[in-house]
This record gives structure tokens, sequence and C-alpha cells, in this order.
């Protein structure tokens, strides 16, 4: 922590969430990390991932050749990287002449930079040809995305700085436990304490971010979408709606407000599980004041998941708050680049700056940008869930690119899933270590990683940040960015692929020109210059909405409940999340030795236990329709009583997941399915098997 | 395949009505009409007693505004009351003498408030006294708004009915500031939910707020000094409210021939045991046996009817009912029937504080529960009713004491006080002062939340002393 030499600092940012900390890295071969007290989004703060990011260095586990399995013994072997490109080629020339260009599907996700997502869409559209590519983030952001496309016309996570939240009066955090999953973004809600502001919390956990609040609602998983109809029920009621505001700046009030006519605080109450009083409390802290609502994958993580993020998006409207400094609304997004990755062409529907792929103004622009004819590039393909549902059926693809996922442990109804990659022809996985997803591929190619790269990531503000390159990659990986020039070189595609992070980043400003989500302007002189640039203005909104007629769309959305309703046989609501020390399917994490690992858990209330019969530390089994797993029991008062939850860090949880699908955002919903708890009697006992294994 | 459109006919304007429409909305192979009696659209009845206290604005209870009904091409026709229904022509007949033909007709009349047999309601010539008020209507509720508001200053107001409706209206009125009393015939306050403790609970909580309360006493006539009840006492009084209950409106279904009981007998998919072409829902139907006066389950039986209209697979097997008051500083939910269930019960009451909770318990599971004076757990109790969730032997006990009170107990060393930074309490504890431990172990610096706690463990500790 402390040097006496003087050594070159290189200013990059931390390898995990949608934070992006800013800190510093010193040493050539293992990293040092320190703290970049300048950079304004986390000023020298960080959580104890971001301190020990340097022990993704130096494990024995670190993959440093191209290995190919052989599917008759299961044996690897390493072969050159030439053998290995040449057999991806092969592969995938035999799949697509089989069954034509959509035989090949793309995987990626929401940690790669811009770069990378950029350069994968377009391998994919260019090199394949091929419509089947989608990514991890549509299982994180896509219902706030796609709700935020509807009522403003544009999706940014904020639309404005994260440290705009020490402005606002109410802050209300609906399925958002930041003070773990990014916490130190929660110091801001200490300082708006400070302030005399009120924080708020919706989650059927009373989390750590809960007890920084001023008021905590604990509603039944899934239903958060009808206490926002309660709430402006109230609002309404109360006449705190502002009327100048909805009718200047938004269309559709009339058909909103009529439609929580009917939602009634003691209606909401038994819907939500939330005592009416606690619905009125929250209505009257919103009224007359300065609101800012933000929303998190505890809301957004359902089949009903975008419907929920327009009914607070409506709240926040009726209000007359998004636009205004220090209030609106914002989606807190989870990955790294959860921004950056939708926006850049890695999505199924979409091209390079935010643009649709169904429109044609689009497709001649990014097919003048890569030298293609626009009639050459695919249609909108298959969503990231129903992609990987389709792999090895008569209808879909045969062979798939993975880059940047670990499939396996982070997909919903993981078994099923499972089941669909190895019912591939061709499974290749690029990554840093044999990740549970690598362990099934047929050729697996060693990659470079945080810290021996450069590139931009889009944080959850929407400013543009660059990691910069600290340290020498070990010898035998390769960039994703040369892996996919790699591949489109053999695969004769006429685009050029440049393997420089920062030219491919001038090639994605070209792309992105004019688009929703332009980055012409931006430049790694200037991210450097300025610490991050945001995409689009620091705030949005102030004046106009981005829909053709400038103003906000609401829209009347109806509660219809989870997809699966606990009954006799799974009695119980089952939800989803994070721990502080781990991060998403662990395949870093779980490989840094100072994070704690102590497997995962069913966390559940007193009530349950003792119906139960288990106590802290015991084994319990949970089953849902899909599957089942055991793991210890936390048990802890902070649960609602009727709901267990459990971290998606380790395989297991995702085997239970539902895979119902949002309509609109295809979102699968992992915040909520129906399980049944049973003790594990005798494992627990014996000291000789770790019951969490 | 364009077939003409079923022209779906619904009689009433109620809150059953409206849901029907909102499922048959979206379906252009409906044709639906709406004949409703009132002169505005149909509105959410049950927040009228919020009107009255001042809550809630009218207009927030519209439920559909009357553009909705058009751009869905439903017929809302406000003021259209109907006369006659003429099954053999499969046409109903207004009071103007228009006809309207139906394939399906739907009868969602609600219920009309009964007149209690008090002498002197009526006056000679047919019309109410001008005091009286039912409470029904939005109607209803802004003659009793003005009523009581008006000039002359009304002074005091008597409500005639201790139910739900009752309850509400009077606090209604009482947190207006109008001095208002309550008169109910049984022996305890709400006597068709719940048992005498909790009844009493109620009463003295009313007291408690300013609010008079008559049990066991009938009103038995109105006469120019107010209104005497059948104890002998005369209640001066300028407003009566009566709120003493209603009977599923028949009439028409009776004149039609249609079997009727209490209300119109329908069968599992809400058709009337008579006609198969005519359908009954809400406050007017009466399914195995049994009507209801709340909206959940009319709600349920449109849904229900909606499926089966459009030819699905639909049942309605009866709701499990939860009714809940609605009224500032009256704290009741009562699930299921608790004074009649079978099961056996498990009950805390303290009438010092003012609080009665009652589960009714049969097979692990909550089948009834009334909860008066103090509502916590009410989101859940209602939850695990709702559901069904078999529950363990203890639990339906701990449901009802609170939460335990014990304090935080002090932190073991090996206990992780920063999250952030993987710092123990022991850690902690072996520094000298904050900086020193910000220094050493990184603790407060990530997400700050644990400033506190390490403040209090430094502060609390020995000071460290340097041992030679």
């Amino acid at each position: 922590m402390s040097g006496t030499r003087t050594e070159t600092r290189t200013e990059t940012h931390c390898p995990y969430c949608s934070l992006q900390c800013g800190m510093r890295l010193a040493g050539r071969r293992a990293p040092e990390v320190s703290a970049w007290e300048e950079f304004p989004v986390n000023r020298g703060a960080l959580c104890r991932k971001g301190w020990a990011a340097a022990g993704l260095y130096g494990g024995r586990e670190r993959l440093t050749s191209p290995l190919v399995r052989d599917r008759g013994t299961g044996e690897w072997s390493a072969v050159s990287w030439d053998d290995a490109l040449d057999r991806v080629a092969a592969g995938i020339r035999a799949a697509q002449a089989a069954g034509g260009p959509d035989a090949v599907a793309v995987f990626g996700g929401g940690g790669l930079t811009n770069e990378k997502a950029y350069a994968l869409g377009k391998l994919a559209r260019v090199a394949l040809g091929t419509s089947q590519i989608d990514y991890n983030g549509r299982w994180c952001m896509s219902s706030a995305a796609s709700a935020a496309i509807r009522a403003f016309g544009l999706d940014r996570g904020l639309p404005f700085p994260l440290a705009d939240v020490e402005e606002t009066d109410v802050l209300v955090l609906v399925g958002s436990n930041l003070a773990e999953t990014m916490p130190p973004a929660a110091r801001h809600l200490d300082r708006l304490r400070e302030r005399g502001g009120t924080v708020v919390v919706v989650d059927p956990r009373r989390t750590p971010t809960a007890d920084r609040a001023d008021l905590h609602l604990q509603p039944v998983p899934g239903t958060d979408l009808a206490l926002a109809l309660g709430v402006l029920h109230l609002l309404v009621a109360a006449g705190a709606v502002d009327a100048s505001y909805l009718a200047e700046r938004t269309t559709g009030w009339e058909e909103v407000r009529d439609s929580v006519a009917s939602w009634w605080p003691e209606r909401v109450e038994r819907v939500t599980g939330v005592d009416a009083h606690e619905v009125r409390a929250l209505a009257a802290l919103m009224s007359g004041r300065k609101v800012m609502v933000l929303t998190a994958r505890g809301a957004e993580q359902h089949s009903t998941g975008s419907d929920t993020v327009l009914a607070w998006i409506n709240v926040a409207l009726a209000l007359g708050m998004v636009g205004r400094p220090g209030a609106g609304y914002g989606c807190l997004t989870g990955q790294g680049n959860g921004q950056g990755g939708r926006e850049h062409g890695q999505k199924a529907d979409q091209l390079p700056g935010y643009r649709r792929i169904d429109d044609p103004a689009a497709r001649a622009h990014v097919a003048g940008v890569w030298g293609v004819d626009p009639d050459t590039l695919p249609g909108p393909g298959r969503s990231a869930y129903e992609l990987l549902d389709a792999l090895g059926t008569p209808d879909g693809p045969s062979a798939l690119l993975v880059m940047g996922s670990n499939i396996v442990v982070s997909a919903p109804r993981a078994t099923h899933v499972t089941a669909r990659l190895e019912a591939l022809d061709l499974l290749v996985v690029c990554d840093v270590v044999m990740s549970e997803t690598a362990a099934l591929a047929d050729v697996v190619l060693p990659v470079t990683q945080w810290a021996e790269e450069t590139g931009t990531m889009t944080n959850l503000e929407g400013r543009v940040v660059l990691r910069q390159r600290a340290i020498t990659p070990p010898a035998g990986v390769r960039s994703d960015l040369e892996v996919v020039a790699g591949l489109a070189e053999r695969l004769g595609s006429q685009a050029s692929f440049p393997t420089d992070p920062e030219e491919v980043f001038a090639e994605l400003g070209r792309a992105s020109a004019g688009g929703p989500a332009d980055y012409s302007s931006i430049t790694y002189d200037r991210i450097r210059d300025e610490q991050g640039v945001f995409w689009g203005g620091k705030r949005l909104f102030a004046d106009s909405f981005a829909h053709p007629d400038g103003r906000a769309r609401m829209h009347a959305v109806e509660h219809r409940g989870a997809a699966e309703q606990p009954c006799a046989d799974y009695p119980v609501h089952l939800t989803t999340g994070r721990v502080l020390a781990q991060y998403q399917s662990g395949a870093q994490t779980r490989r840094v030795r100072s994070l704690p690992d102590d497997g995962p858990f069913v966390e559940l209330h007193p009530f349950l236990a003792a119906r139960l019969g288990v106590a802290t530390g015991e084994a319990v089994r949970i089953a849902t329709r899909r599957g089942e797993m055991t793991a210890r029991a936390s048990v802890v008062p902070t649960i609602r009583p009727d709901t267990v939850f459990v971290p998606f860090h380790w395989v297991g949880a995702n085997r239970l997941t539902n895979d119902a699908l949002d309509p609109a955002s295809r979102m699968p919903e992992f915040k909520v399915c129906a399980a049944r708890l049973s003790p594990v009697e005798e494992v627990a006992q014996r000291p000789s098997r770790d019951p969490a294994a | 395949m364009t077939e003409a459109p079923e022209r779906v006919v619904v009689v009433g304007g109620g809150m059953a009505a409206v849901r029907l429409c909102e499922h048959l909305a979206a379906d252009d192979r409906f044709a639906v009409t709406v004949l409703a009696d009132e002169a505005v659209p149909p509105y959410n009845r049950i927040l009228l007693s919020a009107v009255l206290e001042g809550t809630h604005p009218t207009d927030a209870l519209t439920l559909r505004s009357a553009g909705w009904y058009a751009r869905h091409g439903i017929d809302l026709r406000l003021g259209a009351r109907v006369l006659e229904i003429d099954r053999d022509a499969r046409e109903v007949v207004l009071v103007d003498g228009e006809r309207v033909a139906f394939d399906r007709l739907v009868l969602a009349c609600g219920s009309i408030p009964t007149l209690p047999p008090i002498r002197g309601l009526v006056r000679r010539d047919g019309t109410l006294d001008p005091r009286v008020h039912p409470f029904r209507s939005l109607g209803d509720c802004r003659r009793l708004d003005a009523a009581a508001s008006g000039s002359p200053v009304t002074s005091r107001a008597v409500v005639v009915g201790g139910g739900l409706l009752g309850l509400q209206v009077a606090r209604a009125l009482a947190v207006r500031g109008l001095p208002t009393e309550v008169v109910e015939g049984a022996d305890h306050l709400l006597a068709r939910q719940v048992g005498p403790a909790a009844g009493g609970v109620l009463a003295r909580d009313l007291r408690r707020l300013g609010t008079e309360v008559y049990t066991g006493a009938r009103a038995v006539r109105l006469t120019p000094d107010g209104l005497q009840l059948d104890n002998g006492y005369v209640l001066p009084s300028d407003l009566v409210v009566l709120t003493a209950g209603g009977r599923p409106s028949t009439a028409l279904a009776r004149r039609a021939g249609l079997m009727v009981r209490r209300g119109v007998v329908v069968d599992h998919t809400l058709t009337s045991v008579t006609d198969d072409r005519v359908h009954a829902i809400g406050d007017c139907a009466e399914h195995r046996r049994r009507t209801t006066g709340f909206v959940p389950p009319a709600w349920e039986q449109a849904g229900v009817l909606a499926r089966a209209l459009r030819g699905e697979e639909a049942s309605y097997d009866g709701s499990r009912s939860v009714a809940r008051l609605r009224a500032t500083g009256l704290d009741v939910a009562v699930l299921g029937d608790p004074e009649r269930a079978e099961g056996e019960v498990v009950e805390v009451t303290n009438p010092i504080s003012g609080s009665h909770r009652r589960l009714v318990v049969r097979g692990g599971r909550i089948v009834a529960a009334a909860l008066v004076g103090d509502l916590s757990r009410v989101g859940l109790i209602t939850q695990l009713y709702d559901r069904g969730t078999l529950l363990g032997p203890d639990e339906p006990g701990r449901l009802l004491l609170p939460e335990s009170g014990a304090g935080p107990a002090p932190l073991p060393d090996e206990a992780e006080v920063c999250a952030c930074a993987g710092v123990t309490a022991g850690q902690v504890r072996s520094c000298a002062s904050v900086g020193e431990c910000v220094d050493r172990t990184r603790a407060t610096t990530g997400c700050g939340g644990c400033a506190d706690v390490v403040r209090r463990l430094v502060e609390d500790s020995p000071t460290p002393v340097a041992v030679g």
C-alpha cells in the first residue's frame, strides 16, 4: 500500500461490476492495486473484489495454450493456435454447408469491452453471415432496456451521473442490493441521508442496502409491479402528480391513470404481502418531493420485468421527475460492460450504435462502414435463452462460439441448457480458465484478460471509460480481437478486422455515428483527459425525450404475477442473487484465493427453518420442477418467511431457476420460482463430507 | 373466416362489469354493450368512503375513461335502465322502450341497499326523509358529502349499521370533524365477521377516537328530535346514514323466469341454471348457495366467465375472501369466516393495548383469521391464507407474537464487520484508532456501511498497551 519507489502506475478500472471503479495498477507481472482517488465514480473506494483483483494472476489454472477435446475419450490436448483456429474454421464451414449460415451461433457477454462486443457482432454478421448472435446481457438489463426504449425512446442505464443520487430528496431502490453488489456506490446513500434525504429499499430480503434505508418494503418476489401501481394510485388520489409536466412532456397518461384506479392499498397488500400502511407511507414520502427511482435485477429479472420497469417509470413520469436535476428514473446495470455490451451489435436485434437491425437506414449505414452490401446483413436472430434452447435441434444451430460467458452456471434451467450445449457438433469457448462451460467445449481458446489488454467499458452511468493494459500477458494467449480476426481471415471475409483496440474503437465510433448511442466523438485521449466520457451528454431528457415527438410515452401495464406460483408440492418462493465477495458465475472470483469462498447456501427465515427442523450450517435440499441442489442453511430473520434465497455464483442455483421469458425483453424469470425444501439428515453430521459441495 | 361477433350485453356498470369488459376488450369475437344505470362511467365503488373521508377525489375512482370503452369497441351506455329481459326474443327492453338484442346476457346488477325497518325514514309522499342517506353509489356519496359539509351546518351524524361499510363511513365523517355515532343491532360491531372480543376492541377504539357506539340496539323511529332506539335512547341527529346491508338485485331475473334464490342461481361457469345464454357475476350471483358482497370474488367470476365465453376451460370454485377495513385509525383484517370456520383456534388478545388476533388453523393451514387493532404481519398472514401454506406446529403462535426485541449481541472477534475489505471485529479491536484501522485493514473504505460499528469497536476496546 505504500511504496518507497516511484514506479509507473497505470490508471484503469476494476475487472468486475458496472460501477467500473477507477484504480491504479503497478507492477509488470503481478499487478498491485492502489487507489485512484481522483476518479469521480468511486473516489478511491473499492470493495473486496477490487482490492483482490490482482489475485486473478499467477494461478496455475490459467490457460496458456489452445486445447482440443477428443469426444471419444474426453481427453484434452494442447494444439497450436493455427491448428486450433483451422479446426474451428473447418467446423464452421462444415456446419454452414449442412445447415446454412444460421447453423453457426455466437454467444457474447456483458463483460466484454466495447471493442470486443463490436468485433463479435461484426464477425457474426459479416464473416459468418449468421443472425444467431446474442449475449448474457439479455439476462441482465434487457427488461430495463426494453422499458426505457419504449418509454423514453432511448436506453442509457442511468441518464445522469451516479453522484446525482445525493441531490434527490427520496431515493427509491427497487430490487437493488448495491451495498453488496457495487459497494462503493452505497456511500452515496449515506451522503444523501446526511443531507436529510430519505432512502427507500424494496426487496424481499433485508439486505445491507435495506439496513441503510429509512423505509424498507418486503414484497413477495414478482410483485414489484403491483406495488408501483398501488403507489401511483395513492399519488393520483393525493393530487401529487404533475399535471403540466404530463400534459407537456408525455403521452398516454389518461390510460395509465385509469389503470391504477383499481389498485387501492389493501388490494396491493393482498397481492404483494406489503402491509397497506407501508404502501401509504411510501406514497406519502414521494408526494411533493424530488424523487429518484432506480431499478435493478430484483425488479427486472422476471417474466413481467419490462412491464415492472414501465410501472416504476410511470411513477417517475407522473411526478414530473424525469429530466429534472437530481431526480428521475434509472437502471443500475450489473455486468462490467452491461451498458456498452448492449450497444454495439452483439444483441440479436441490434447493430452498432444501438441501432435496430431491421431498420433499413441503420443497415445501410453500418454496411457502408463495413464495406459490404446491406442486403448481405442477416436480420434479427433468437434471443439468448431461445438461442441456447435451439442448439442442436433440427432447426437450431449446430455450432456455437462463446466469448465472455459461462453459460453452464449462468443460464436459467441450467440442466436443460447444458444438455443443449452437449448436443452441438462444435462448441468453441474463449476463456482465461477452464470454466464449467469451457469444460464442455471441443476447442478452448485461451485469451487475454483485464489488465493484459486495453479496451473501453461503458459504466452504469453511460460513462465510457478506458481499461489500459498494465501488465504483459502470459506467453501463448491471444486477445479476443485476435481470435475474431483469425477466424474472419480463415473464413475468407472481405471486411477487415483490426486487432488494435484503439483502431477498433475508432471504427466502432464511425459505425455508431448518428445512432442512439453515438460514440463517434469519443476518443481514447478524451477518455483519459476527461476521466471518462458520457455518450449522449452528461444528463439526458432535460428538454425532450428521444421519441420523434419529443415526449415520453406512458404505457398502462397490468400485474400478472410470476409465471410459477407456489403450490402444495413447491410451497415457497425461491429468489436468487449475489454475495459481496463473488462475481457472476465465479469463474474469476472463485479462483482468487484471498476472496472467501464458502460455497452456496440457502437463506431462510426462522419460521421456515423451524418447519423443516434445520439450523444454520445444516444441509438442506432445495428442489424445483427443473432440478435440485443441496447446500447449507443460513437461517436469518431478514428474509420473508415464505421466500428462500440462493446465491447464483455456484453451479446449482440455475438448475432451479425458471426459463419463462418476458414477452418484450426475452428476459428469463431468474428472480422467482416455486421451490420445495427438505432437510438432509446425515450428510451434515459427517465431517468427512462437505455438505456444501 | 369472419363471423359476426357475438353480442354480449352486460346489465350493470359496476366493478364486475368493467372487469369483464377488460377481459373481453382485446377480443374481436365479441361485441360488448354495457347498460349502466348510473350517469357516470363505472367507478371504484369500494373507495367511496375514501372520497367521503377526503383522501380520494372522485375522479381518481374512475375505472376506465369513456374513451377507453370507445377505443375497444365497447358500447357503454350510461343512464340506461333495463325494464325487462325478453328471453324468447333474446332482447332486453330499456325503460325508454328501446330493445337491445343479445346472444349472451350477463347480469352484473350488483346489490341494492336494504332499508331497515325504521319508522319515519320514508315520508308520506314516498321519498326519504332529507336527513336520511343510503350509501351505495357515487350519487349517494356526493349527496352525503354535500350534506356533511353544507349549510345549515350539520351538527350530528348517526350511522345505522356497524359492519365494514358502517365503520368506514363513521370514521370518514368523524375524520371530517363531524360528531358521529354508530348504531348496531347485534351485540357487537362487525358481528358478521368477528367475535365479541374483537368487536369490543373495535368499539373501544371508536370511542377513543370520539365516536359513540350503541350495540344491541335497534333504531326504530326517526322523529324530528332524532333517531330513537329500542332501548329508549334518542340520538339527536340531522344526518342518518344507512349502511345496514344490501341484497342482491334480482328483480329483473326473477321477472324473466330465471331461477333465483337469494341471488341469480349460476353453475361453475357462472351460467344461469335456467338459461345457458344468461350469466350472472358479482353481488347478484348465487353460486353454491352463496352470494358475496366483495370485489375480489366478483373479479374472479368475471375472469372465469370471460374464459367460458371464449370457449376455454373455466370453472369457478368459490373464492377466499379477505375483508380489510379502510378507515383511518381502525385496523381490521378478516380472512374467511373466523367465527364459523372449523379448526383449531390460536388467539392472542390484549384488551389493555386493544388488540385481538385470531387464527383458525385446520390441518396445519390457516383457514380463517381476524386481526383487529394490530395488523403486524397482515401481508404475510394473508399470503399464507391465500396460498394454503402448510405451517409447522409452532408457527401460528409465532405469527401472532411480536418479533423478538432482543438487542444486538456483542460481536465475537471472528465476526466479519467490514465485508468490503474482509475485516473481523477482532482485527478492528486490535487497532488503537479508527484512523489506524483504516490504514491497516481498509475497513470503512468500501461501501462505508461499517463506519459506525468500527468506531464503536475501537472506542469500546481497551487501548492496546505496548508490552516491553
